[in-house]
């Protein structure tokens, strides 16, 4: 395909591989000084390169867009291969969104070694829209681990006091399940010669085809295997109960916009790769399991409400929330209907944004004070009112309140559970009402009541006055605000990308494969080969 | 018999000669000039061409397919390939004792001298198709070693790792010789080409080979610590000079694989389920006591020793495959390929410690290296890159040697093996990232000895670049060996 529009037709790679010239850009950059605003300008040029392509993007189509496809080891099959489609592609801007907010809100946080951070931020980006943009096995799994590599490093050098511990303890869990991965990975590479006539493959669309045999009542058959060895790597990385102890071990020690890129994006990584892997690969296996990752899923969900409502800390408290809000989003998965697969895509993006959000306010109040200890906070909202209102609209979107964005995934993924078995709904449901127990809990705690120990020495000692948002920081919040008010009200204008994708997936989920769209400004579709 | 020499076997074994007549210059020219040391620079230069003539002589007459000298050598790929793996570790060994407090004080002349013997001793195991011929490749080569590790003049532990390695080894070599004597019992052959064709009948009927075969199998367990034969390992690792430990992870422990695999290639394996079973279970033993013990590890050496260990697992179950496979161009292009990433990352590892060795006594613990990212952040990094890619993460070279090697495997259905390697590779990583926890995230002053340490940092940077840049583009490469083995 000869395209005049060169960016246009290789729109994806210049997405993988721009952030990591902006990594050696930023690492050989002579000022020190300038550092933080040479990254916002790229992470922003990188943000209108998804715009660029979120604009070219033909959302009427199941099939795979801007694909590019190149020999990379001949001898195994190996290639280049990305592409986009409904489902991934709201993944991918969620990444580009988050990167300049987050290196917006890390402005005061990060003091020390900036090239570093910066470094290890731009790669992990690149990593993170790799392993969503990949479609061959191996160059998917290059991603996917590489994405450990700059995450381990921005816990162990930024992280707080415990760091060392929780970023080697995140390294192992992950790498611990990706291996079985790999495993899985050679072994279905190994049955492709059978379904491209002799060629050893490791492309998505050619193990789309294999159609691997599977046994009900048997488990060590190839499918039921193979779907549990990625399963279970992409179980962790959610994580699903009982593989989640690594995340508020993470969360708690990750310096801001290390807990807002884990929650952001990368625990989207794994559930991501549930509806790109695991259920078109092993579909009687995901079926027949179905059960088992909807219990876990529902588990996860009261469990880490109520761990929730027990932590002194604010960041811990929002660290279980998160265990508990991908417990629905893995519910919303398994339960295999239109209303709960599309609720939990849109879940994903909501969580990235909210708990996003929640994370850059703790990290904010955090700043000022160095604390997150519930029992110390108290009265704050007569400090910081601006603040406050802030922190209550992203809360609101995090307890899935009506008109935020939360209250469409969590209502949808509802709405499929009871359609999938209305005993699961409501065990999730209790789910919900702890969850707003928690949350404002909390906020009543933090916000409200009397004035607790900073606040009152806050208005004694001036020199630790609070001081309310600053125009950057309320810059960070801005989008925020306005893309958990937008998906909330206008909820179409984001599920339309992913609606062709989702509802092809469903009805194909026995006969899955996809289909590549040439040209993306035609309708000309052409079989995958 | 009727033994003639023409020209054509000695162009084939000029590699060998070039060798030996190179590793007597500096030493002739120490004794003429009343036994004075000459420049260290000077010594270097000339065993570096010497290893440059013989590598481009190996690339030229290498894999020709020829055998020479009635069927003892044999020049084919797997010579050439295996050859310049380990001449290339051999020459970055030697940079390493050039710049190494331990090694390039009065004795230079004498440990290059020895080095290249040694490598010569290599080139005649890898080549053998003569069992016989193999154990004088065998001991040549280890006897200059023994002596290269005893060289270190202040190091008590060095020559104690000295004795320990010459009485463990001579019993090792002794037991290959029974084994070989055994086969020729049972055969009326040493010669391998012919155990091609006898071996995997005879296995099964004639006990006496089965016997031989086994014991010729723990030889070689031996030389590449394969456990329960490991023992020596980090003792001795530990003991001998770091630049000499390098050059013995790395050269001796290619050669000795390239030659187990010259054995494996016979197919013979294939005759006896039970000597399967053995040496898969050899495999998974030492794999898990690599792994685990390098956890416990607090010197940062021994640590890499342990490691090495882990990796000869890794390596073994290729070889097994050889041993089993009927295609097995790909099985023995994937050891080869391990063998290449293994030796340059063990290579680079062990040449950033020599850096940071500030003394023949110097023991580099692992919390020793804090705050030595602040100080040397190229080469901290570098061995960041070494340690990721022992530890298999992609997009190091690491990775993909793995991938080759774990996927041939699992194409002769030796998967619950393969499941083995991948879990252990997953314990292996906490260990590899220990010594960067506390490289990038502890504070403290870890520096290298001296800042004139050019070649040294040379030899790093390339290494990682290597690393890195194959990583990325493993395929040609892979297809290469592949190809001329074929």
């Amino acid at each position: 395909m000869i395209d005049n529009n060169l960016i246009g037709s290789s729109v994806l790679s210049v997405l993988i591989f721009l952030p990591l010239i902006f990594a050696a850009v930023i690492l050989l950059w002579p000022q020190k000084n300038t550092v933080r605003e040479l990254a916002f300008g790229f992470s922003i040029i990188q943000l209108a390169v998804s715009l660029f392509m979120l604009k070219d993007f033909n959302s009427a189509t199941a099939a795979l867009q801007f694909v590019e496809k190149f020999s990379w080891i001949e001898r195994f099959g190996i290639s280049y291969f990305v592409g986009v489609d409904g489902i991934s592609v709201m993944l991918v801007m969620l990444t580009t969104v988050l990167m300049p907010i987050m290196i917006l809100g890390s402005w005061k946080s990060i003091d020390q070694k900036l090239k570093g951070f910066h470094v290890a931020l731009f790669v992990l980006q690149s990593a993170m829209l790799g392993s969503f943009l990949a479609l061959d096995a191996v160059l998917f799994y290059v991603f996917w681990e590489l994405s450990l590599i700059p995450m381990y490093f921005i816990i162990g050098i930024w992280g707080g006091s415990r760091k060392i511990y929780a970023t080697v303890k995140f390294f192992i869990f992950t790498m611990t399940g990706s291996v079985l991965m790999l495993l899985a990975i050679i072994f279905m590479m190994r049955l492709t010669p059978e379904v491209t006539g002799g060629a050893i493959s490791a492309s998505l669309l050619d193990f789309y085809k294999l159609k691997i045999p599977f046994i009900g009542n048997d488990f060590f058959t190839p499918q039921t295997l193979l779907f549990f060895a990625f399963a279970g790597a992409f179980a962790i990385k959610v994580p699903l109960f009982p593989l989640h102890t690594w995340l508020p071990d993470a969360h708690v020690e990750a310096p801001t916009p290390g807990s807002v890129v884990l929650a952001g994006v990368m625990l989207k990584m794994g559930t991501y790769c549930y509806l790109r892997w695991v259920i078109p690969l092993f579909p009687e296996a995901s079926s027949h399991f179905a059960w088992l990752f909807i219990s876990l899923g529902v588990i996860g969900i009261i469990y880490g409400a109520l761990v929730a409502m027990i932590q002194p800390d604010v960041k811990k408290l929002v660290a279980y929330s998160s265990v508990s809000h991908m417990g629905y989003i893995i519910l919303g998965l398994f339960v295999l209907n239109v209303y709960g697969v599309n609720g939990a895509l849109y879940q994903m993006l909501n969580h990235g944004v909210s708990t996003g959000g929640l994370f850059l306010l703790i990290g904010m109040i955090y700043e000022r004070t160095h604390s997150r200890e519930i029992s110390k906070y108290g009265g704050l909202a007569s400090a910081m009112p601006i603040f406050t209102i802030v922190f209550l609209i992203v809360t609101m979107s995090s307890i899935a309140v009506p008109l935020t964005n939360g209250f469409i995934g969590e209502f949808l993924i509802l709405l499929g559970a009871y359609n999938y078995s209305p005993l699961v709904a409501a065990c999730a449901v209790i789910g919900v009402v702890l969850g707003a127990a928690y949350m404002l809990w909390m906020v009543k705690k933090v916000f409200f009541g009397p004035a607790g120990e900073i606040v009152t020495q806050s208005l004694h000692d001036p020199e630790h006055a609070l001081h309310d948002l600053s125009l950057r920081e309320f810059s960070v919040m801005a989008p925020i605000l306005i893309l958990i008010l937008w998906m909330g009200l206008f909820p179409n204008t984001i599920m339309n990308y992913s609606k062709a994708s989702v509802d092809y997936l469903l009805a194909n989920r026995q006969n899955y494969s996809l289909s590549i769209l040439q040209d993306s400004s035609k309708d000309t579709l052409e079989e995958a080969k | 018999m009727n033994v003639t020499i023409g020209l054509a076997d000695l162009l084939l074994i000029s590699p060998i000669i070039v060798l030996f007549l190179f590793s007597l210059v500096p030493l002739i020219t120490k004794v003429t000039n009343n036994n004075q040391e000459q420049k260290p620079a000077a010594t270097l230069i000339t065993a570096l061409m010497g290893l440059g003539i013989s590598a481009g002589l190996l690339i030229l007459f290498g894999g020709s397919d020829q055998t020479i000298f009635n069927g003892q050598l044999l020049f084919d790929g797997l010579t050439k390939w295996a050859g310049l793996i380990t001449i290339i570790s051999a020459a970055a060994g030697l940079v390493m004792m050039y710049e190494n407090p331990s090694t390039h004080y009065e004795q230079f002349s004498e440990i290059v001298f020895l080095a290249l013997n040694s490598i010569a001793g290599m080139l005649v195991l890898i080549s053998a198709v003569n069992l016989i011929t193999m154990f004088i490749g065998l001991e040549l080569m280890s006897l200059s070693l023994y002596l290269m590790i005893a060289m270190s003049q202040e190091q008590k532990l060095s020559k104690e790792a000295a004795i320990k390695y010459f009485i463990l080894g001579s019993v090792a070599s002794a037991i290959f010789l029974y084994g070989v004597s055994f086969v020729f019992g049972s055969t009326n052959t040493v010669n391998i080409t012919e155990l091609i064709q006898i071996g995997t009948a005879t296995i099964q009927s004639n006990k006496l080979f089965l016997f031989g075969i086994t014991f010729i199998v723990v030889g070689f367990c031996f030389k590449v610590s394969i456990a329960p034969f490991h023992a020596w390992t980090p003792d001795v690792y530990q003991g001998a000079p770091t630049p000499i430990t390098a050059f013995m992870a790395t050269a001796i422990k290619t050669a000795s694989f390239a030659a187990f695999l010259r054995i494996a290639a016979t197919q013979v394996f294939q005759g006896s389920q039970g000597l399967i079973d053995v040496i898969q279970w050899l495999a998974v033993v030492t794999m898990i006591v690599g792994n685990v013990a390098a956890i416990i590890q607090t010197n940062f050496k021994r640590t890499l020793a342990y490691s090495s260990i882990a990796h000869s697992g890794y390596i073994l179950v290729g070889v097994l495959t050889v041993g089993l496979s009927a295609n097995s161009a790909y099985s023995a292009a994937s050891v080869l390929f391990y063998l290449l990433t293994y030796s340059v990352m063990t290579i680079g590892a062990f040449a950033v410690l020599s850096m940071i060795e500030k003394s023949e006594t110097d023991f580099v613990t692992t919390e020793s290296l804090a705050g030595f990212a602040k100080k040397q952040p190229t080469l901290a990094f570098c061995l960041a890159i070494f340690l990721f890619s022992m530890a298999g993460l992609p997009p190091a070279l690491g990775f993909f040697s793995k991938f080759y090697l774990f996927g041939a495997a699992v194409n002769e259905g030796l998967i619950w093996l393969t499941l083995w390697g991948v879990i252990n590779s997953a314990i292996g990583v906490y260990y590899y990232l220990r010594p960067i926890i506390v490289m990038y995230m502890k504070d403290g002053s870890a520096d290298i000895s001296s800042p004139k340490l050019y070649a040294s940092t040379v030899l790093v940077v390339t290494a990682a670049l290597f690393i890195i840049i194959v990583g990325l583009f493993s395929g040609p490469l892979f297809s290469m060996i592949e190809r001329s083995l074929s």
